[in-house]
């Protein structure tokens, strides 16, 4: 695992989705190699980085995992500030967790930065003879509201890293190009005022990290 | 694995007969510590006796006709011996009657209550809210993961019942994670006046229903008290939780500077950690046994310890990382305080926070105006 305080870019990318749907598992597969069938539920956010590489820079993802009970929508909320990523993550084998990605997404436009790179995650696909969603149906729904779309199991740990790799670099790639045509001091510093931001190597690549 | 069971379900009737059993209760009826033949050093044949003193207190206390309960406040805010908790604890929350007559018929009542609620609840013809209902079965599995105990199907739906007829009944808030989490301690603590055996390893399935149709029922009277006092908590937008760490940062800027400071710096914000402090009574943050401990205090100091006094604990566990917190950056501080290193935790670490919190809430309670009218 790449970790250190050294990285090219920070990007803040948060888990959203219903009550357990595999956020926390899919985290800890992510950060930790890590799956538990008993997990206790997230109560308000919990969080975790890793650094990868994306084409050849080393990228940090600082996730915060969300808790996913209604109740709970008014604090997870503050943290999409600043996040330039956001997994909404639903359930292969509950078709209502796939309904509610639409309640999801309005919560991200009302809340989070209106660039932020979404992408759907439909977990547990190792529940094969569960299933209740479509593969085709959650595809097509993806591309129309303009997000990417991957089919995860944080148990048998089937694309999560595919998952996570595919948003950092799109988040990357938006961010390296518009650091290209826009100038250093059109882009803000890439955070809210939740996250700190520790020096980076290369300061301008970072402060890319916010992207517009 | 050895467990003696009984049928009698008055936890009162319960010790009775156990103490009367042990002879260590008749040791300290006849006020010697017990003579186990060991050399131990005089430090612990004193501290040993001072423990047998500290039962017979309560022995003393709870034989009384009609419990005086400002004395047995005081007794249990030092922690109340393991084999005294499932009596002393509806007690204080007033769910068992102070007056010793009262007591049997009273428990009785209630469990009849809560039966006759579970079975208008759950009533065939009855739509469940399928919301509540969802979110309670996908946390009651996840509530102790391992745990032989609450990985029992039986101790599951018992589970599953409380928190759903108390969410029922509680529309305001509902279920909201984190709930199921409190209501582990009492039935723990009730089950142990059943179980000679470690209640965690028990296996509730040997159990005559009755007794654990009893355990349930008390659970969930008990939990309602609890919850009572922390509504606000749990309520939308759940002010008692925004409150209580609003006033634990202002605390801690006054109590530790420099920490506040640079928490501040780091940008770490108090409800990026002490949230979960307040949702679930740092139950998630030190170990089931060391929250019993800690109850017994909060029950002995009343209705709002949940709340008012609580935010003192709060304050006095965060004071206690300082030295290390300082020394790390915002990724760091969340990292540490999202799994702090209490596992080897015991009652006197416990007691040492509880003694802090006590000092800093009669420091600061009266003041509680400064800092509020800021
Ligand atoms: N079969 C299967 N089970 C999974 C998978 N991911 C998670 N789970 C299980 O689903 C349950 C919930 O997982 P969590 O990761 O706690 O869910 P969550 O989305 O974080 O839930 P909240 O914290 O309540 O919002 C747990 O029992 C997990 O073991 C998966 O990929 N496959
Ligand atoms: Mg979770």
């Amino acid at each position: 695992m790449a970790e250190g305080s050294n990285y090219d870019y920070l990007f803040k990318v948060v888990l959203i989705g219903d009550s357990g749907v595999g956020k926390s598992n899919l985290l800890s597969r992510f950060t930790r190699n890590e799956f538990n069938l008993e997990t206790k539920s997230t109560i308000g956010v919990e969080f975790a980085t890793r650094s990868i590489n994306v084409n050849g820079k080393v990228v940090k993802a600082q996730i915060w995992d969300t808790a996913g009970q209604e109740r709970y929508r008014a604090i997870t909320a503050a943290y999409y500030r600043g996040a330039v990523g956001a997994l909404l993550v639903y359930d292969i084998s509950k078709h209502a967790t796939y309904v509610d990605v639409t309640r999801w997404l309005k919560e991200l436009r009302d809340h989070a930065d209106s660039n932020i790179v979404i992408m759907l995650v439909g977990n547990k696909s190792d529940l094969k003879h569960l299933r209740a969603v479509p593969t085709e149906e959650a595809k097509a729904f993806a591309a129309e509201n303009g997000l990417s779309f991957i089919e995860t199991s944080a148990l048998d740990a089937s694309n999560v890293e595919a998952a996570f790799q595919t948003i950092l670099t799109d988040i990357y790639r938006i961010v390296s190009s518009k650091s290209l045509e826009q100038s250093a001091d059109a882009i803000k510093a890439p955070t809210g005022d939740t996250i700190t931001v520790t020096p980076s190597v290369d300061t301008t690549q970072q402060q890319g990290g916010k992207c517009c | 694995m050895r467990s003696t069971l009984t049928h009698d379900t008055d936890p009162l009737q319960l010790i009775r007969r156990r103490l009367g059993k042990s002879k260590s209760l008749h040791d300290s009826l006849s006020g010697r510590a017990s003579p186990d033949g060991s050399e131990s050093p005089e430090l612990l044949q004193r501290e040993r006796s001072i423990r047998t003193n500290r039962r017979q207190k309560f022995i003393n206390c709870l034989l009384q006709e009609d419990i005086n309960m400002p004395e047995l406040r005081k007794l249990a805010w030092q922690g109340i011996p393991d084999e005294l908790r499932p009596i002393v604890w509806p007690l204080l929350l007033g769910h068992m009657p102070s007056i010793s007559g009262l007591r049997s018929s009273t428990l009785k009542r209630k469990r009849e209550e809560y039966a006759s609620l579970v079975e208008v609840t759950f009533a065939r013809d009855r739509q469940l809210d399928q919301q509540i209902w969802h979110q309670i079965e996908i946390d009651v599995p996840r509530t102790r993961p391992g745990v032989r105990l609450w990985m029992h199907a039986c101790t599951q739906r018992s589970l599953e019942r409380i928190l759903y007829v108390w969410a029922i009944r509680h529309p305001a808030s509902g279920y909201v994670q984190g709930i199921n989490d409190l209501a582990t301690p009492f039935f723990q603590v009730f089950l142990s006046a059943y179980v000679d055996s470690e209640a965690e390893d028990f296996d509730p399935t040997i159990l005559p229903p009755s007794v654990l149709n009893a355990i349930e029922a008390d659970s969930y009277f008990c939990l309602s008290r609890l919850l009572d006092g922390i509504q606000d908590n749990y309520i939308a937008g759940q002010p008692g939780i925004h409150r209580s760490v609003k006033r634990m940062a202002e605390l801690v800027a006054r109590i530790d500077p420099p920490l506040a400071a640079h928490l501040a710096s780091q940008n770490v914000e108090f409800m990026q950690f002490a949230f979960r402090w307040m949702n679930c009574l740092l139950m998630r943050e030190i170990s089931v046994r060391n929250t019993i401990r800690m109850w017994d205090t909060y029950l002995a100091e009343g209705a709002d310890a949940f709340s008012q006094f609580h935010l003192y604990v709060c304050s006095a566990f965060l004071v206690k990382w300082s030295e290390k917190l300082r020394q790390m950056d915002f990724q760091g501080i969340i990292m540490f305080l999202q799994s702090l290193p209490t596992q080897s935790w015991t009652d006197h670490d416990i007691e040492m926070l509880l003694s802090e919190a006590f000092v800093l809430s009669s420091t600061w309670h009266n003041a509680q105006s400064h800092f509020s009218g800021r």
